[in-house]
């Protein structure tokens, strides 16, 4: 298991160093909000059972960080920038994929896919990663690689906005007005997280 | 309801798009006393309150709405080449401020690729300057390329990145010559806008105001010059008159249709948009499309191929500090005959910060380096990085240095904006987006990131990935000489409306290997001054004959 360099470091303890906006921004992620406007409880749950596999991560709070941003960007529906012919809008991508992820789990074991071991899952993801997930009657119409593709970029793009994430990388934070003024090679200003042996 | 001062009345100017070009446009036009209505689609942000330190929610200074993407190297589209609101693209651009070479406006006569531009160097030399100057660029005494050497207005920045200085030690072990960047991003204070602070957001919105955008320097500009600037403005249709002439625009804001009439219609609606605008005006006169006789709008795209490499250091690096990019080389910028492809690239040391390298390690493909396999584009190679693997690499985030390129691409016609069958929430038939790379490009990319590993590894690090990738997006609108295959002249007033004018990045005729920002910028200024010695002449005549 490798582990973070800086297992002391906060970078929320620098937030009266950073404009009101960016606070509110990066603050709201810590707060534990389990209201759904787009995501059925279960595809929630099913999501709860898949996002931490793409991360490599279990902890609560920063996994209902990312379900909580899944369900906002579906519910605000403001554009994906780009899709490709062919494969549904991302709400109508993500509700079928879910619901064929649901119906792979019952048809090859029985079990809802969040009641299924960690192994089972990740083995039913990487098959989904390569387009060999099956049976095709449960995925046809789904474009699997597409379908995994939109979960990790919107897992991803979370999990690594969380704070608690950012201080374990040792990535800095929101920097204004503050801004660096150390920026030789090696150099640290006094705020930023140290290594530690 | 939106408060309008020329709801009623013909204005002389309306400017489609608020950005680079849109902005140069209003301000130059205003301050020569012309009557100017700007139509913005996104909002009208202040960049204290509005903009954040943060990745994820300033993903919306790109153009979100979806377009359909198709080809063999599919495009992405929003914050990567887009910009949605008041400025445009500038608002989030790294603010590279470099001038295209003389070779750039004829790959056709000096490499036998691309077409030659209508225009040369020297016509737009003088305003380079006026780009440069009013807005105090950064940049080093002595620029070794190209035609322009420097110095510039305002002195190169200082201190740099520890990734840039990584980047310029790794170049110089190799005999490649750098530059600390020119940059629109000041180095001392200008206009009562402050030096940079280092703060290394400029992707994000600068928040100090130290990077210019179009948002902060000219639209205020045109404003006080007496231009109306409307943001929330989607335009929906350019309206044509019986005569084959250009009445001025229809838009939409919060649901509702709106008209401007204008004696001349700019669009600045960039490369998707005004392809998308021209084929959906579509009428009677011109089934095909307005100002499309040649067939040639929405052809002719082109990206700069932008993959990043990353390398890893024993020591930390830190790819969030300081500006992005502070330290370039164009030593590779003209064709060499021995590389085995035409054209050439620029490479900049490039910060990163944890989305963006997260979702670039996702994507990202193992690095090939032996000669004649291609290095993978961006539409094909692995399967994603996830799980343990991605959250392992992260954790050595701060150990990550990165060199990106700006890579030129060859126009193909194929590269092109159509409208799809799809429709999006206002009724309009949605943008698709067709780009494929040629097998030229596909061998510049080969060699440049063999360039870039070399440089991480006389840096004394170890290249570890490549994230294809691109940057920007020019053309699909083309100027040329001969009606038959171009949209408009060098001026870009289209061949078919006269006053129907395009200005902006789809104007390209060709990529050039370098940012193109400072060039959009000067191609704005040119045909501002050209509208404005017109108008001038038409004032003289009206005189004239009154007399």
């Amino acid at each position: 298991m490798k582990n973070s360099k800086y297992p002391t470091y906060d970078v929320m303890e620098q937030q009266e160093h950073w404009d009101e906006h960016t606070r509110s921004i990066v603050s709201s992620r810590l707060v534990r909000e389990h209201g759904y406007r787009f995501l059925t409880t279960v595809e929630a749950e099913t999501l709860r059972a898949w996002c931490p596999l793409l991360v490599d991560d279990t902890r609560a709070d920063i996994i209902q960080y990312v379900l909580c941003h899944i369900d906002e960007t579906l519910e605000k529906n403001k554009g994906e920038s780009q899709r490709k012919p062919g494969v549904p809008p991302e709400r109508e991508l993500l509700r079928s994929g879910l619901k064929a992820m649901e119906q792979a789990a019952l048809s090859a074991h029985g079990r809802n896919f969040f009641h299924l071991d960690e192994e089972t899952r990740r083995k039913l993801l990487t098959e989904l990663s390569q387009a060999d997930a099956e049976p095709s009657s449960v995925w046809n119409g789904v474009p699997q690689k597409e379908l995994f593709g939109k979960v990790l970029a919107l897992t991803v793009e979370s999990y690594y906005s969380h704070p608690t994430v950012w201080s374990e990388i040792g990535y800095g934070g929101p920097a204004y007005p503050r801004g660096y003024v150390r920026t030789n090679i090696g150099q640290l200003d006094p705020w930023e997280a140290k290594a530690e042996p | 309801m939106i408060e309008r001062r020329y709801e009623q009345e013909e204005v002389d100017f309306v400017i489609v798009g608020a950005g680079a070009a849109g902005g140069v446009l209003a301000k130059e036009l205003a301050e020569a006393g012309m009557s100017v209505v700007v139509l913005e689609a996104g909002p009208w942000r202040d960049p204290q309150h509005d903009f954040a330190s943060d990745e994820l929610s300033m993903k919306s200074l790109g153009w979100q709405e979806t377009r359909l993407v198709s080809g063999s190297d599919p495009l992405t589209m929003g914050h990567n080449n887009s910009g949605y609101g008041v400025g445009g693209g500038t608002t989030h651009f790294t603010g590279v401020f470099l001038r295209f070479h003389a070779s750039d406006f004829m790959t056709r006569t000096v490499d036998g690729v691309g077409e030659d531009w209508p225009i040369r160097y020297e016509d737009l030399e003088p305003f380079y300057d006026r780009s440069e100057r009013e807005i105090a660029v950064s940049g080093p005494k002595h620029f070794p390329w190209g035609e322009f050497h420097g110095p510039y207005p305002y002195p190169e920045r200082e201190p740099l990145s520890p990734n840039a200085y990584l980047f310029k030690i790794g170049c110089e072990k190799l005999a490649i010559r750098t530059v600390t960047s020119p940059l629109a991003i000041l180095s001392a204070p200008f206009e009562g806008r402050p030096p940079c602070i280092n703060r290394g957001f400029c992707n994000q919105g600068c928040m100090p105001n130290s990077k210019f955008s179009t948002l902060i320097v000219h639209v205020p500009k045109a404003v006080r010059a007496g231009a109306e600037v409307l943001a929330d403005c989607m335009v929906t249709q350019v309206l044509m008159g019986a005569d084959g002439r250009a009445r001025g625009v229809a838009f939409r804001h919060e649901g509702r249709e709106y008209e401007q009439r204008a004696k001349i219609v700019i669009l600045s609606a960039f490369v998707v948009e005004n392809p998308r605008l021209l084929l959906n005006s579509a009428n009677a006169q011109f089934p095909d499309g307005l100002a499309n006789s040649s067939g040639w709008v929405g052809r002719g795209i082109m990206v700069h191929s932008s993959h990043d490499v990353y390398g890893k250091f024993d020591e930390e690096v830190r790819l969030y500090k300081g500006t992005p990019v502070l330290a370039s080389t164009q030593e590779l910028y003209a064709t060499d005959p021995k590389r085995g492809f035409a054209r050439g690239y620029t490479l900049h040391a490039h910060g990163s910060r944890p989305l963006a390298i997260a979702q670039g390690i996702t994507r990202s493909q193992p690095l090939d380096l032996k000669p004649n396999v291609p290095q993978a584009g961006v539409g094909s190679g692995s399967p994603p990085v996830w799980g343990e693997r991605l959250r392992h690499m992260m954790l050595d985030y701060n150990h990550y240095s990165r060199v990106t390129l700006v890579g030129e691409t060859l126009p193909g016609a194929d590269n092109r904006v159509t409208l799809a069958d799809e429709k999006d929430e206002n009724g309009l038939p949605r943008a698709k987006v067709n780009y494929s790379y040629c097998d030229n490009d596909m061998k510049l990319i080969k060699h440049a990131v063999q360039t870039m590993s070399s440089i991480i590894k006389a840096a004394g690090g170890t290249p570890e990935f490549v994230v294809p990738d691109t940057a920007h997006l020019m053309g699909g609108c083309r100027m040329g000489t001969d009606p038959s295959s171009s949209v408009t002249d060098s001026f870009g007033r289209t061949h078919d409306i006269p006053n129907l004018y395009i200005c902006d990045a789809s104007l390209f005729v060709t990529s050039s290997g370098c940012n193109p920002t400072n060039t959009v910028m000067a191609l704005a200024y040119r045909t501002a001054a050209h509208l404005i010695d017109k108008a001038k002449k038409l004032e003289l005549q009206a005189l004239q004959s009154r007399a």
